[in-house]
């Protein structure tokens, strides 16, 4: 009898284990009398990467709804008869226009998503993508190339191949590829530049989504290579501040007139690297000295900045060295780490000034940081004189009982031979 | 009279006994004595009155450990929020013109609420709980929920 009943206990457990996974799983909407996918699997000439839980299947848009045919009859003569609709495999601008077709009408697509873009279609024809293909190059990206054929999942999906963490190796594929890219005469280390970057880093190493992807930069739909007057732009959509000040700088006058990239220039565009505090000065790391020459005002002002920002470094960093200490010893360390994160702040507010160019704005922003990192280390003298009291006491207060203790001892001894 | 063995040992006795003594009251007296620097873990923190804080205006405050961003909007009302950004930790600001939340590292925007918005923050800021006492605002840590 036990055993009858917990074999049911058992059947129950599993079935409702079972129904709990169903729920929490996509549902395939998949028509299992599809006859085009019955002969395929039956054939094994399934496409490569299938996936049933592509976007497109999910919605009950199956094989038919792309490459057209009879998908209710299982004769391939009938299915793929003229008159069927039937496109086979779409090539070149054909793919654009089979995805358009319904991507590009918003009536149809409200249906799905009333908030979904409809005019990827219209961007693809500016894209240098698009540009090419219109001219008859078949080997540019068109919308499989980055969404894949038969395994399309939304950008916020993980599983997308355009994921903000998949794009870096979506456009790899191709950009990559010296030989697929020959003719094309553009580098293809882009990819393997960009991995070591702080942009490359912070999105792949660190996972910070909000780290910008190659289409951050170049564009979705309608990628190209960002244009001079765009660089700066492209840039200050995240480092704002920093934009702000070189676009009114008189460097932003002098650069446009040199045809010079803007940002670009000093910080590079696929490996940008973590910026440190010798790139401006007058050092061997400097990007000022690639143009400035010792004896011209911009290479003193050079100068200045970067005495001025190294002072400051020096500074927080004599500071932020204290605080750790007295964290260590576990002192009060609050006023000390408020007035700590204010001189970072300032030293971070003045290394964005170095924007402006101009050392007056630096020094301000310096000084008041400076003044900060000062009250830092005043704190933490305070704690570590207390600290010093503290043992002192300690060292007082052990120094007694031992006094205590010993002539303790002794009267004892003392009593004893009274007695 | 010289100083005989037993006067000795009674004199550092009664010495060492009495140092000690001071020794071990003194930290008990200053533990006793309130602690010129507040507690950093703290409940409630007095942001002034609120005829101090005009309309579309904000100050940071300190609220044990963590710096809190009190924002009082066009209309008058109140709200806190932790001021580090949720990105990289920068200091956030509270920007009049637009009257939003903002990192001027990256370019991150939070509502008034605390809630990101655009840009790079990965999750909203901590809101904190603002109560009006006696024309006063008190700031109080974001209630837990469940």
């Amino acid at each position: 009898m036990k055993r009858l009943i917990m074999s049911i206990f058992c059947i129950h457990l599993a079935i409702i284990f079972m129904a709990a996974t169903a729920l929490g799983q996509e549902k395939s909407r998949f028509d299992k009398n599809d006859q085009c996918v019955i002969c395929h699997k039956d054939l094994e000439a399934m496409p490569e990467n299938f996936e049933e839980s592509d976007i497109h299947m999910q919605k009950g848009l199956s094989c038919a709804g792309c490459h057209g045919g009879d998908s209710t009859s299982d004769d391939e003569e009938v299915a793929k008869r003229k008159g069927s609709g039937f496109i086979g495999v779409p090539k070149g601008k054909a793919i654009i226009e089979m995805c358009g077709k319904c991507h590009s009408d918003i009536a149809f697509m409200r249906q799905y998503q009333p908030r979904i873009a409809t005019d990827q279609v219209q961007q693809y024809a500016k894209s240098f993508h698009g540009q090419k293909l219109a001219k008859g190059d078949t080997k540019v990206a068109t919308c499989a190339s980055c969404h894949m054929a038969h395994s399309i999942f939304p950008a916020i999906d993980p599983r997308s191949t355009i994921y903000s963490l998949n794009i870096p190796e979506t456009c790899h594929k191709c950009h990559s590829d010296e030989e697929y890219m020959k003719e094309y005469n553009i580098p293809t280390n882009q990819y393997d530049k960009y991995v070591k970057s702080v942009h490359g880093i912070a999105l792949l190493e660190k996972q910070d989504t909000g780290a910008p992807a190659c289409n951050d930069c170049h564009g979705n739909h309608g990628a190209m290579p960002p244009g001079i007057s765009s660089i700066g732009h492209i840039c200050g959509t995240c480092h704002v501040n920093n934009q702000a000040y070189f676009s009114k700088s008189k460097m932003a006058i002098e650069f446009e007139e040199a045809d010079l990239h803007a940002c670009e220039e000093c910080h590079g565009n696929h490996e940008i690297q973590k910026t440190h505090d010798d790139m401006v000065g007058t050092g061997e790391t400097s990007t000022c000295v690639e143009c400035h020459d010792e004896g011209e005002s911009a290479y003193e002002t050079a100068e200045k900045i970067h005495t001025e920002l190294i002072g400051l470094v020096t500074a927080f960093n004599s500071a932020n060295v204290l605080l750790k200490k007295i964290e260590r010893v576990g002192m009060d360390d609050l006023d000390m780490s408020y007035a700590v994160k204010d001189a970072k702040q300032r030293l971070l507010s003045a290394r964005t000034l170095v924007h402006t160019f101009d050392a007056d704005r630096v020094k301000v922003k310096t000084d008041e940081g400076l003044e900060f990192a000062k009250k830092a280390l005043a704190f933490g003298k305070e704690e570590l004189d207390e600290l010093d009291f503290r043992r002192f006491g300690f060292g007082i207060a052990t120094f007694f009982m031992t006094i205590v203790l010993v002539a303790l001892y002794f009267k004892i001894k003392d009593m004893e031979r009274d007695e | 009279m010289g100083l005989n063995r037993r006067t000795f040992l009674n004199t550092i006795l009664g010495g060492g006994f009495l140092g000690w003594l001071g020794s071990f009251f003194y930290p008990v007296l200053t533990f006793l004595v309130p602690p010129k620097i507040p507690e950093a873990n703290v409940q409630s923190v007095n942001a002034g009155a609120i005829a101090d804080i005009p309309p579309n205006s904000s100050k940071i405050l300190k609220f044990g450990r963590i710096p809190v961003l009190l924002i009082r909007t066009k209309t008058g009302k109140f709200s806190a929020v932790a001021a580090t950004c949720t990105h990289l930790d920068c200091t956030v600001q509270y920007r009049k013109d637009r009257q939003d939340i903002w990192c001027a590292c990256h370019n991150g925007t939070y509502n008034l609420a605390g809630r990101n918005i655009s840009g790079p923050p990965p999750k909203p800021l901590n809101q904190y709980v603002i109560n009006i006492v006696d024309k006063e605002v008190l700031i109080s840590k974001p209630k837990q929920v469940g």
